[in-house]
């Protein structure tokens, strides 16, 4: 019976990610119907407008919330197994931080090279990577799982002000692209940038699924894991690497956006009721897609009263989700 | 088997000494000692997570040192004190992890490896609970399954440490009947460490004991002859 409750929960989700793509392409400021967006694809024309917006603005619009979706709860789920703690995510342990922090540093630097995308990626990355170097040497020293959480949070809090230094310093053209960055935003991905992050995405998936044997190990504990020959600091150093190029990717491309790392994966454990991590990456993958489709949604609805940033909004509804993880876990 | 050649444990400093010392397969050995005499150290040093400061120390003939990473959880399995349970891991996927030094590079359990898995379920009568989350199962259950995860990793040495702590006398006794039945039957070596010198001295289990920084093998009948070993450590120290 089990056995077939996920994949028929999974199928679900599967169907749910088109619909909701639907949505989020009826819901703009200028209808488009699924006429002109099937045109768009398979006759464009240059001197269409609307088929240069679709190309332009609502194909990578779509695909990056689902990009940004899936891999945000996709590293979220692989922090949580990897720290064994499932209030662990890419945000709440300052990876995004670490990302934000090169970022500012290399926008506010002056050298043209590092205002370029490659520039801002690759700043982007090495921030998220260096972050999650960080916080395993913390976690080895950290037992308890609230204290892991604050130091993540005082690291926030400390490269934020070290941002807001460099702010104070920068002029007026790095901090404007500064702090349009840090709105967090569906809208700044160019249909030429596609191929790049589409590949980033899959290579992390398809690494993510080398890594089953040992995710599922991990979560009885690295001590028992180790006792059964998994190799963990080499499995640690994959799983932060995987983490870190998910989340510096989508970071750099739309800004830091909250809750989804951390709230999705508890989600999708809590409808899925498994820890098998074949099912949970699938899982993560699908159910961040929708959750980013349907805010992004909202967003677009909302946009001639007032331009929401995403991460305003992924941290209205991830907030109390946190906090209803928090009162049954922790009590 | 496990034989032990004039072998030094410890950290920093040497914590214990072991002359020479041979346990063999089909017998279950009660390790007992005061708190932080270095039990659990003693049990470290044979999964290899202690190193050893001198001496050799053999597993079925093979030696520790040259065991890789990847063989040694063929050799030996360990079960911890206490398995809190996992929210949403199912007995059966904790059960099957117990495979995973035999299974392929993504885990997929083969029709032996399922087979294996009946087996023990059937043998510990654990069927109705293998659907069950870990987390929600009672304590003497879980440290059964613990038990069970142990026995279908299908290795010729077990280690517990302290598997009795948190269960009731009657599960204990059912416990201790298990190993000994099973180190027979498999011709295992099995070693646990206790605070329980009566139900070990019940089961006719030998002891290793572990007193003034030395272990050794001694069968007993007399519960003072054990705890008057192990009070010379206080004597000594007061």
């Amino acid at each position: 019976m089990i056995k077939k409750r996920i994949p028929f929960i999974l199928v679900i989700a599967l169907l749910l990610v088109p619909l909701s793509a639907f949505i989020h392409l009826s819901t703009g400021e200028i209808y488009v119907s699924l006429n002109d967006f099937f045109s768009a694809i398979f006759e464009f024309k240059g001197n269409n407008s609307t088929n240069v917006l679709i190309r332009e603005f609502k194909i990578p619009r779509i695909l990056i919330a689902i990009v940004a979706g899936g891999g945000l709860a996709l590293s979220g789920m692989l922090m949580q197994t990897l720290f064994n703690n499932p209030l662990a995510g890419p945000y709440v342990l300052g990876i995004n931080s670490g990302a934000s922090l090169l970022v500012a540093l290399s926008l506010m630097s002056g050298f043209s090279f590092f205002g370029s995308d490659i520039g801002i990626i690759s700043a982007a990355l090495i921030g998220a990577f260096l972050a999650g170097i960080l916080m395993m040497a913390v976690a080895q020293r950290i037992r308890s799982q609230i204290s892991l959480l604050l130091v993540g949070l005082m690291f926030g809090s400390f490269t934020s002000a070290l941002v807001s230094i460099l702010e104070s310093l920068s002029g007026e053209g790095a901090l404007k692209a500064y702090t349009l960055w840090t709105m967090g935003s569906l809208l700044q991905v160019e249909f030429d940038q596609l191929p790049l992050i589409l590949f980033i995405f899959i290579c992390g998936i398809f690494l993510s699924f080398i890594l089953i044997k040992p995710l599922n190990m991990l979560v009885i504990g690295e001590r028992s894991a180790g006792l059964l020959g998994l190799k963990i600091s080499q499995v640690r150093f994959l799983i932060m690497g995987i983490t870190a190029l998910l989340a510096g990717l989508i970071t750099a491309f739309c800004g830091p956006i909250a809750f989804v790392g951390l709230a999705v994966p508890n989600l999708t454990r809590i409808l899925l009721r498994t820890q098998n991590h074949s099912y949970l990456i699938l899982g993560n993958l699908l159910f961040g897609s929708i959750f980013l489709l349907v805010c992004d949604s909202f967003i677009q609805l909302f946009s001639r009263q007032i331009a929401l940033p995403i991460n305003a909004f992924t941290s209205i509804i991830g907030a109390p989700f946190v906090v209803f993880i928090l009162m049954r876990k922790l009590r | 088997m496990i034989r032990f050649e004039e072998i030094e444990i410890g950290y920093s400093k040497p914590l214990l000494f072991i002359p020479s010392l041979t346990l063999d397969a089909g017998k279950v050995y009660a390790l007992v000692g005061l708190n932080g005499i270095g039990k659990s150290t003693f049990l470290n040093s044979i999964t290899g997570q202690t190193s050893l400061l001198s001496g050799k120390l053999f597993l079925n003939q093979q030696e520790l040192q040259k065991i890789s990473k990847v063989n040694l959880p063929k050799l030996i399995a360990y079960v911890d004190s206490s398995f809190a349970g996992v929210e949403y891991l199912t007995v059966f996927d904790y059960l099957a992890l117990g495979r995973s030094p035999h299974t392929n590079n993504m885990g997929k359990l083969n029709t032996e490896d399922k087979q294996v898995i009946q087996e023990v379920v059937r043998e510990l009568n654990l069927v109705h609970l293998i659907e069950k989350d870990t987390s929600e199962i009672s304590d003497g259950e879980r440290q059964l399954c613990a038990v069970a995860r142990a026995i279908i990793q299908s290795t010729p040495i077990i280690l517990l440490d302290e598997p009795t702590a948190f269960l009731d006398y009657l599960n204990r006794q059912k416990l201790i009947e298990l190993l000994v039945l099973i180190a027979e039957k498999q011709q295992k070596t099995i070693i646990l460490s206790s605070h329980d010198i009566d139900i070990c001295i019940n089961n006719a289990l030998e002891f290793l004991i572990v007193s003034e920084k030395k272990i050794f093998k001694t069968k007993v009948s007399d519960k003072q002859v054990v705890i008057r070993e192990m009070e010379k450590d206080v004597l000594k120290s007061s």
